[in-house]
């Protein structure tokens, strides 16, 4: 029981976080704000008011319809816009009374709600056909902020949103793969050290096998992030490159050790061939990315979040995931270890 | 061991290695008609593109023509196996020759082979494909990278062959252990041209000539180390 601790943990670990992906929901945000080309009165106005539809993400309005309110930004300018109606939680149809002239033609939206807080749409409102002065000042505005009160939510992020959650899944897949062919690594320097007995070479060969089935999930599910974010199944991306490469380089590791009858010879060759291998990967995925531009986070000027933005619900279920998976994959490879000597026994 | 050993042992080191490389130009020059088809081999695979893509091909597919055809130049280049490796001859030598040595030599020679075939290959690339997107001293900047991916693929390939020609594997085995291998030389390497084809100055696009050196010292180094693991049974 004592030694089947790790087992256990990771099994719960992973657990934990499934559930966590799954269930923990949104925090929310603005999508866009977009003209209906229609127009709006009521029996108090003047004229009618030019009618936008807001569309939020995760948000709350229905429950305090009447406290929303929508604020439109440009620098220090502050516009109130007219809630016309909340029509459910993440839909609203605001009216848009602006002068014809105003200092700029980008404003930022924000919202404030007693439930989601205050929220920023960054130039969510383009207004083409006004006339410009950029020294124009408009009259102050008093707003009353909220605090958000939302229960654990991952946070929104623009571009991303649900798929945030792949963070779970798609991350820690690299992370248990370096581990795992570092083991592989090891294993065949001290084979070639050895060089009689195959016991490192059986550890190399299934540690590999395990660590490339965790890189073609990798692969998975970067691929079906990247066409919710990037827009294609894939894309030109070091990162990208570099990943499928490595996959490449230990499915040759595979077709060499088949190619070779001979089994001494084949320990060598292949804990010859893996060294080649593993510094490959180590440039391949840790030293050319640095050096290139980027669709990655913390790479390049891209919309995707970077380090700062994994907040503490995020961390809460990043670590356990990175270190759970980790876990199952050092499992996986010890039952493929078995699994090998056990065939041997039977030849 | 006193100095005037160590510089002697040295030095017979210095004159078995250089005794290997020119024995492996020997060698291959006893069959002509190997050389004769990896000149044809690149002369050919030049023409087939330059009917691909005309005399007109804009800078990126120039520039990714140029890489390609090197890379299977040189594949091709590593892919006849030695007279040396057969079990019988492994045998003898393995009493004669250190292993460490004799993989320096196949680098050595394997560099300057695919120096030679790059030089062939620049030329008759420029030749059909046209050289209208270089002027002369970009052409000589294009013409170092390709002298530096061709060392940084034969200290790489040198290896890869003897590891394939050890398994019993033929061009196939290469191929597929060589180039996903290959593919961080080939894309540094493609930066470099196409930085180069740009316009940006040799100066600051150099660092990709540091990269493929460093490439080249790197596996030329794992060679030395590893190579004596396949040569010894």
């Amino acid at each position: 029981m004592a030694h089947n601790v790790w087992k256990i943990g990771g099994f719960a670990l992973i657990t934990y976080v499934l559930v966590m992906v799954f269930v923990v929901p949104m925090g929310p945000g603005l999508l866009e704000l977009r003209s209906t080309e229609g127009t709006f009165i009521s029996e108090e106005m003047e004229r009618p008011i030019p009618e936008y539809f807001l569309t939020g993400f995760a948000t709350h309005w229905n429950e305090a319809p009447d406290q929303l309110s929508v604020i439109v930004r440009s620098q220090s300018n502050l516009v109130q816009l007219q809630v016309i109606e909340v029509l459910d939680d993440t839909h609203a149809r605001i009216g848009v009374s602006l002068p014809y002239s105003l200092p700029s033609k980008s404003w930022d939206v924000l919202i404030n709600h007693p439930v989601d807080g205050t929220l920023l749409l960054e130039n969510g409102l383009f207004l083409s056909d006004r006339f410009i002065d950029e020294s124009l000042a408009l009259p102050a505005l008093a707003i009353e902020e909220f605090a958000a009160d939302l229960p654990f939510h991952f946070p929104y992020q623009p571009r991303i949103l649900e798929t945030i959650r792949n963070l779970m899944l798609h991350v820690p897949m690299w992370f248990t793969m370096f581990v795992l062919m570092g083991i592989a690594f090891v294993a065949s320097i001290k084979q070639l050290a050895t060089s009689r007995s195959m016991v490192e070479d059986e550890k190399a060969e299934a540690s590999v096998k395990a660590g490339l089935l965790f890189g073609i999930l990798g692969l998975i599910t970067c691929s079906v992030w990247a066409r919710f974010t990037w827009g294609a199944w894939w894309v030109d991306d070091p990162q990208l490159n570099g990943a499928l490469v490595t996959v490449l380089v230990y499915s040759g590791y595979i077709v060499l050790r088949n190619s070779i009858d001979n089994a001494p010879l084949r320990a060598r060759l292949s804990a010859v061939y893996n060294l080649f291998a593993f510094i490959i990967l180590i440039i391949l995925l840790m030293v050319l990315p640095r050096f290139t531009e980027s669709l990655h986070p913390g790479k390049g000027g891209n919309p995707g979040f970077n380090s700062y933005d994994l907040d503490s619900a995020l961390r809460a279920a990043f670590y356990p995931a990175v270190i759970g998976w980790i876990l199952i994959g050092i499992w996986m490879y010890r039952v493929n270890l078995r699994f090998t000597r056990l065939n041997k026994l039977l030849k | 061991m006193d100095r005037g050993n160590h510089s002697a042992a040295l030095s017979s080191a210095w004159s078995r290695y250089v005794h290997l490389t020119r024995h492996a130009f020997k060698m291959e020059f006893r069959q002509k008609n190997g050389l004769a088809g990896l000149v044809l081999f690149a002369i050919a695979s030049v023409y087939t593109c330059y009917q691909v893509a005309g005399s007109r091909a804009d800078v990126d597919a120039w520039n990714s023509l140029a890489w390609v055809v090197l890379l299977f130049s040189a594949f091709n280049a590593v892919s006849k196996p030695w007279p040396e490796d057969s079990a019988e001859m492994r045998a003898y030598l393995v009493h004669v020759v250190k292993p460490q040595e004799w993989i320096l030599a196949r680098i050595t020679f394997f560099s300057l082979l695919l120096s030679a075939l790059t030089c062939i290959v620049f030329v008759a690339f420029t030749l059909f494909l046209g050289s209208e997107h270089l002027n002369g001293k970009q052409g000589l900047s294009f013409f170092l990278g390709m002298q530096c991916t061709s060392i940084a693929m034969a200290s790489l390939l040198a290896m890869i062959q003897a590891l394939a020609i050890r398994a019993n594997g033929g061009f196939g085995l290469i191929a597929v252990l060589g180039l996903p291998l290959i593919i961080p030389v080939i894309l540094i390497a493609t930066r470099y041209g196409m930085d180069i084809l740009n316009g940006i100055s040799f100066a600051d696009t150099a660092h990709n000539l540091l990269f493929l050196a460093t490439l080249s010292g790197g596996f030329g180094a794992l060679g030395y180390i590893l190579f004596p693991y396949l040569w010894n049974d």
